[in-house]
C-alpha cells in the first residue's frame, strides 16, 4: 500500500512540474510585446508550455514581478540594468559584467539579440546618400543643415548638448519640436535630421537612415531577455530556447516587425511567427467571448475589493463616530491612502502581492475605504442628538442601539457610500491591467499603445456601462434597503 | 402633595448635586427628593436647568459632585439600564425613530427583553386605550403623524413596560394650542389614573399648576423656589419668582 503511494506520487510529479506553465512579461510598449510573443512561440516550439502577461506597466513593474517569482522571463535592455536596476556597475558595462551582477539576485541574462534600441540620429536614406553621410562624425562637415530634436532630447545633457559637444557639430539651426511632427518634417524635407530610437518603426516607413555613432556617443540598449536563474532547473529547454534567440534579430529585422504592428496593424502574434516561421496558435478569440470574459475579470476585481471594503469600513466608520479622537484618526488615514496616485498604489501593492489580481484587488480595497467610512461617520454623527438619546433612555444596551436604531438610520448614507465606492472601483480597476489583472483596462492598454481608438473604446465603453449598471443597481438597493419611513421623511 | 413616609424611600433623590457645561453650571448644589407616586412639575426658562435634572436622574448625565439615590439606592453607571428600564422618559418632539411605524417603536425594548409577539400587541392596544389612540395609527410611520399622535405614541413606548416612574421633558412644547389643551386634560387624567411617580418639565406655569400641586422652580441651575402656586404667588421666595408668575399670568391673561 506504501509503496502505491509513493509510485502515485512519483508518477504525478512530472504532471505536477509541467503543469506551473513559465510565465514570460512584457512591458507596455510594442517592441516589447513582440519580444515576448516571439519568447512564448519559441518555449512552444521547444515543447514548453508558457504563458505571456503582456503589457504589465513599466520596468519597475516587471524587474519587480521578475525578482518575487510572478514572472520567470522578460525581454530588457541594458541601459536599463546598468542606468536604473542595478546599482554600482559602469554605465557601460558589457553583458558578461551584467550577468556576473545579477547572479547573486537569481536572474540570469542571454546575450544580446542582436540589435540596440537606443538614441540614434536619422536622416532621409536619398538625402544622407547625396551628401555622402553615413558616420554621426560626417555631419560636421555639413554646417547648413537643419536639425529638429524633440524637446525632451534638446533638454537632457546626454541628449543634445552633449552629442554636440562629442561630436564638435557646427549647426545652428537647431530648435525642438514634436517627436511626431519631426518625422513629418524630415519627410518633407523641411529638416534634415531628427533623433529617434533605433527601432523605430517609422524608420523603414520614412525610408530614414540611422548613422552610424562612430564615437560611442549614445549608451548601449542592447536587446537581452532576463530570467529567472531557477528556470535553469525547472524548464532548462526554454533556457535554452531563450538563449538560442540571441544573436537572431538584427535592427532591421526589429524595426519591419515594429513597422508592421504599428503601421500596418497585424497581430504581434502574427509577426512574431512569421519571424521565427512558425504557424501562429491562437487566431484570437471573438469579441463577444473577450468582452465575457473582461467582464468577469473586472467584476471579480470590483466586488471583492469593495465587499472587503464593506466588511472593514463600516466598523471603522462606527468606531470613529464613537469616540472624536478615534475617528479623527481614521478619517485622516484613510484620507491619506486616497491621495495616493492610483497608478503608484497597484505599484506598491506589487512588493506584497506580487503581480495580477490580488493587488489590484488590494489597492482598489484601500480606495473603498474612505468613501465608505465617511459615510458611515457622516450617517452616524448626523442622527439627531435627542434621536440617539431616546435610544439609550429606553434601556436598550449600546450594541442593540447600534443595531437596531442607528445603522438603520445611517443606512442610506452608508449605501451612498458604498455606491460611491463601487463606482470609482469600476473606473479605477482599469488600471489593473497595467500589473497584470486583466479586465476592461487590457484592449485600453493596448489600444493607447497602439494608437488604437476602437480598441480603446472596446475597454472604456463596456467599463463605463457597468459603472452606470453598479449606479442603478445600488439605487435599487438603497430604496430596498432604506426603511420606507426614512424614505417619507426624505420625501416631506 | 408629597406626603412624607419615613418608612418608604424616596423614588427619587438628589442631594447636593452639582453639574457644569464648561463654564456654565446646568445644576448648581441642587438637593431635592421626589416621593413614591408624587406628580411634581419642574418650571424655569431655558437654560435653567431642568432638562438636566431628568437627564442626571436616568443616568444620562452624570453629576461632578454629589449623589442621585432611586428607591434610596445610589445611582451607579452598572445599574442605568435596569433603572431607564422602570423608567418611561418623554421628551419634546417625542423622539420616536423615524425608520420603524409607532408599533415598532412601542416594540424595541419588549422585543429585546423577549416579549411574545402576541403579548406586545395586546400591551400596545391597552394603552392606545389609555391614550386615545385609534388602532390604525399603529401602523404608521412617525412622519405620517400628527404632533398630538406622535406624543401620544411617545408616552405609550415610555408605558410599555409599565413602569414606577415618568420623566416627562416639554411633552407638550411643540403642539398647537387646541391639541395641547386637549392633551392636558388627557395626561392629567393618566396621571391620576396610573398613580405613577411623576416628573414633568415645563416653562408654562398654567400648565405646571394644572399637572401638579408641587412646582419647583429654577434658575441658572439653582432651586429658587419648591412650593404650591400659591406660595410661588404669595410668598415668592424672590423677585424673580413674581417676576416669573406674573411674565405666565399676562400670557395666559388675554380671553
Amino acid at each position: 500500500m506504501k509503496r502505491a503511494w509513493i509510485m502515485l506520487v512519483v508518477m504525478l510529479m512530472p504532471a505536477l512540474a509541467c503543469a506551473t506553465p513559465v510565465r514570460i512579461g512584457s512591458k507596455q510598449f510594442t517592441e516589447s510585446v513582440i519580444l515576448g510573443e516571439i519568447a512564448r512561440l519559441a518555449g512552444r516550439e521547444a515543447g514548453v508550455q508558457v504563458v505571456h502577461q503582456r503589457e504589465l506597466g513599466g520596468t519597475a513593474i516587471l524587474w519587480g514581478a521578475l525578482e518575487h517569482g510572478d514572472i520567470d522571463a522578460y525581454p530588457e535592455y541594458t541601459g536599463t540594468l546598468t542606468h536604473e536596476l542595478l546599482k554600482n556597475v559602469a554605465p557601460d558595462a558589457d553583458i558578461p559584467t551584467l550577468r556576473a551582477a545579477l547572479k547573486p539576485l537569481g536572474i540570469g541574462i542571454t546575450d544580446s539579440l542582436g540589435f540596440d534600441d537606443t538614441y540614434a540620429i536619422g536622416m532621409r536614406a536619398d538625402r544622407a546618400a547625396q551628401l555622402g553621410i553615413r558616420r554621426l562624425s560626417d555631419l560636421a562637415l555639413h554646417p547648413d543643415l537643419h536639425l529638429a530634436f524633440s524637446n525632451e532630447f534638446m533638454a537632457r545633457s546626454d541628449g543634445w548638448p552633449g552629442l554636440r559637444q562629442r561630436y564638435q557639430l557646427p549647426q545652428t539651426n537647431v530648435r525642438g519640436m514634436d517627436h511626431a511632427l519631426a518625422y513629418r518634417a524630415l519627410a518633407s524635407g523641411a529638416v534634415d535630421a531628427t533623433d529617434l530610437y533605433s527601432t523605430d518603426a517609422e524608420i523603414p516607413y520614412y525610408h530614414l537612415r540611422t548613422l552610424d555613432d562612430d564615437r560611442h556617443y549614445f549608451p548601449h540598449y542592447q536587446a537581452v531577455y532576463l530570467y529567472r536563474l531557477d528556470l535553469e532547473q525547472r524548464s532548462p529547454a526554454f533556457v535554452q530556447a531563450l538563449n538560442k534567440l540571441a544573436g537572431r534579430i538584427d535592427a532591421n529585422a526589429m524595426r519591419q516587425m515594429n513597422a508592421l504592428v504599428k503601421m500596418q496593424g497585424k497581430k504581434e502574434v502574427e509577426v512574431a511567427a512569421d519571424f521565427l516561421g512558425v504557424q501562429p496558435d491562437r487566431d484570437g478569440t471573438g469579441l463577444w467571448a473577450r468582452l465575457l470574459q473582461r467582464t468577469l475579470e473586472h467584476l471579480r476585481l470590483v466586488l471583492i475589493s469593495l465587499a472587503a471594503a464593506v466588511l472593514l469600513a463600516i466598523p471603522l466608520g462606527v468606531l470613529a463616530a464613537r469616540s472624536k479622537r478615534l475617528g479623527h484618526l481614521v478619517m485622516a488615514l484613510s484620507g491619506v491612502l486616497q491621495t495616493i496616485p492610483s497608478l503608484a498604489m497597484f505599484v506598491f501593492m506589487i512588493p506584497l502581492f506580487g503581480i495580477g489580481t490580488w493587488p489590484a484587488i488590494a489597492a482598489l480595497f484601500l480606495y473603498s475605504l474612505l468613501p465608505i467610512v465617511r459615510n458611515t461617520y457622516a450617517g452616524l454623527t448626523g442622527i439627531a442628538p435627542d434621536l440617539r438619546e431616546s435610544a439609550a433612555a429606553l434601556g436598550l444596551p449600546r450594541g442593540v442601539r447600534l443595531r437596531r436604531v442607528e445603522l438603520p438610520m445611517a443606512m442610506r448614507s452608508i449605501l451612498a457610500g458604498v455606491k460611491t465606492a463601487a463606482v470609482i472601483n469600476v473606473g479605477t480597476a482599469t488600471l489593473g491591467a497595467l500589473i497584470g489583472a486583466g479586465g476592461y483596462g487590457q484592449p485600453i492598454v493596448t489600444g493607447i499603445r497602439l494608437d488604437n481608438i476602437g480598441l480603446i473604446l472596446e475597454g472604456a465603453i463596456p467599463s463605463a456601462c457597468m459603472a452606470l449598471v453598479v449606479q442603478a443597481l445600488f439605487e435599487g438597493v438603497e430604496r430596498w434597503l432604506t426603511p420606507r419611513g426614512m424614505r417619507l421623511e426624505a420625501r416631506q | 402633595m408629597p406626603i412624607a413616609h419615613s418608612a418608604c424611600p424616596d423614588a427619587f433623590e438628589l442631594s447636593a448635586v452639582h453639574k457644569r457645561y464648561g463654564a456654565i453650571p446646568a445644576l448648581d448644589d441642587v438637593t431635592l427628593r421626589f416621593a413614591v407616586g408624587s406628580t411634581t412639575a419642574l418650571i424655569g426658562s431655558s437654560g435653567s436647568g431642568k432638562s438636566t435634572l431628568l437627564r442626571v436622574l436616568l443616568g444620562l448625565e452624570w453629576p461632578d459632585q454629589g449623589e442621585i439615590r432611586v428607591d434610596g439606592q445610589t445611582l451607579l453607571p452598572a445599574q442605568v439600564l435596569a433603572l431607564r428600564r422602570r423608567v418611561g422618559y418623554v421628551i419634546q418632539e417625542g423622539g420616536l425613530f423615524p425608520h420603524l411605524t409607532a408599533q415598532g417603536n412601542l416594540a424595541l425594548l419588549p422585543h429585546h427583553l423577549g416579549w411574545s409577539k402576541d403579548r406586545i400587541r395586546q400591551r400596545a392596544e391597552e394603552l392606545a386605550t389609555l391614550t386615545h389612540l385609534p388602532l390604525s395609527v399603529l401602523e404608521r410611520y412617525p412622519v405620517e403623524l400628527s404632533g398630538g399622535q406622535r406624543q401620544r405614541v411617545a408616552l405609550m413606548r415610555g408605558l410599555m413596560l409599565n413602569p414606577d416612574a415618568l420623566l416627562l421633558d416639554e411633552p407638550l412644547g411643540a403642539l398647537d394650542p387646541i391639541v395641547r389643551h386637549e392633551l392636558q386634560d388627557e395626561l392629567k387624567a393618566i396621571f391620576d389614573q396610573l398613580g405613577k411617580t411623576v416628573v414633568v418639565v415645563t416653562h408654562d406655569i398654567a400648565e405646571a399648576a394644572w399637572f401638579a400641586d408641587r412646582m419647583v422652580l429654577m434658575r441658572n441651575g439653582k432651586v429658587v423656589q419648591d412650593g404650591r402656586l400659591e406660595d410661588l404667588c404669595q410668598r415668592p421666595a424672590d423677585p424673580f419668582v413674581t417676576r416669573f408668575v406674573q411674565a405666565q399670568r399676562t400670557l395666559r391673561g388675554s380671553p
